[in-house]
């Protein structure tokens, strides 16, 4: 894996699909369709892993090997090689984000299928919070963190969340041209 | 399979570079997540049910961080002589001035490589330009 790695990968990966009795056609004509359909269905529920982060859709498959009956069940194993594309934030990486919630002690982000990144106040230099209804945070050249707004960001941490199957991750804006992007 | 590749490609028209890549543009894979959606439109009648939250939340994010929108300009970018992330850094963030540009991708600036500030600002130059005339 190359060292600079950056959000949205395309992947090659191999992968074992099973495909039910079934849904096997005698020509084999579908089964490239039964595979990608399985494929999809199994990335929908896995969601991501430590390793790849979020599977995101099958771009081609490389190749199909040979099927292998699995005695119990009479559904057919099949090794595939496929390209995917997946999606990791990286420590580095900079990146930009929309603004969902705001709290006085930082700001709650959101960056593609990553839902939950944290910008604390403590890494955004010049800003402060201002309460109020609806709080947000505003620096001395009255550049505003409000929700929906986008910003762009410079990861500092990820951690992968075993139970949600998730990414969460630490930014900040400490850095040029980081901030609220118009 | 080469045959299935490039149908693919032909169909996304992003070209023989987006073949080899490793590092995707926000503007490729918003092609890629589209032209899938379609195909699961054609596949079934819920398409929504077909796709993940991750699918989702991540099609609709790559659409809005698109910088390019039209698949020829995305392929002329592509075609750039930049380092992977760098190419996928500059596309994605669309830097405006050199300082910008150094700032996001300190690596374009590094001893051995032949990016001057001049050839750096010619480069942001044309990325735009492939921005305008899209």
């Amino acid at each position: 894996m190359k060292s600079f790695s950056r959000m949205f990968l395309k992947v090659q990966m191999p992968w074992n699909v099973i495909i039910p009795a079934d849904s096997l056609d005698a020509k084999g004509l579908m089964l490239k369709k039964a595979i990608v359909i399985r494929l999809m269905d199994e990335f929908a529920c896995k969601k991501a892993t430590k390793d790849r982060g979020y599977f995101m859709a099958v771009t081609t498959l490389e190749s199909i090997g040979e099927g292998r009956v699995r005695q119990n069940t009479g559904d057919v194993l099949f090794p595939v090689v496929f390209s995917g594309i997946t999606f990791k934030m990286y420590r580095g990486e900079i990146l930009q984000g929309v603004v969902h919630k705001i709290l006085k002690h930082g700001v709650f982000l959101r960056c593609g299928p990553v839902q939950n990144i944290y910008l604390s106040h403590i890494k955004m230099p010049d800003y402060h919070y201002v309460p109020g209804e609806n709080g947000i945070f505003m620096n001395d050249k009255h550049s505003k963190i409000d929700k929906d707004v986008i910003v762009r960001f410079i990861v500092i941490g990820t951690k992968w969340m075993e139970a949600e199957r998730e990414f969460q991750a630490l930014v900040s804006l400490e850095g040029d041209y980081l901030g609220p992007v118009s | 399979m080469s045959g299935e590749e490039e149908e693919n490609a032909a169909e996304l028209k992003i070209g023989e570079e987006f073949l080899k890549a490793k590092c995707l543009m926000n503007c490729e894979v918003a092609l890629i997540l589209e032209h899938k959606y379609e195909q699961l439109q054609q596949m079934s009648d819920d398409p929504m049910n077909q796709v993940s939250q991750v699918f989702e939340k991540s099609l609709q994010y790559v659409k809005r961080f698109s910088r390019y929108k039209n698949p020829d300009a995305v392929r002329q970018v592509r075609e750039y002589q930049l380092a992977e992330f760098e190419l996928c850094v500059l596309g994605n963030l669309c830097p405006e001035t050199v300082e910008e540009a150094i700032a996001m991708v300190p690596s374009i600036k590094t001893k051995g490589r032949a990016h001057d500030d001049d050839a750096i600002e010619r480069m942001l130059n044309d990325l735009s330009l492939i921005k305008k005339f899209e």
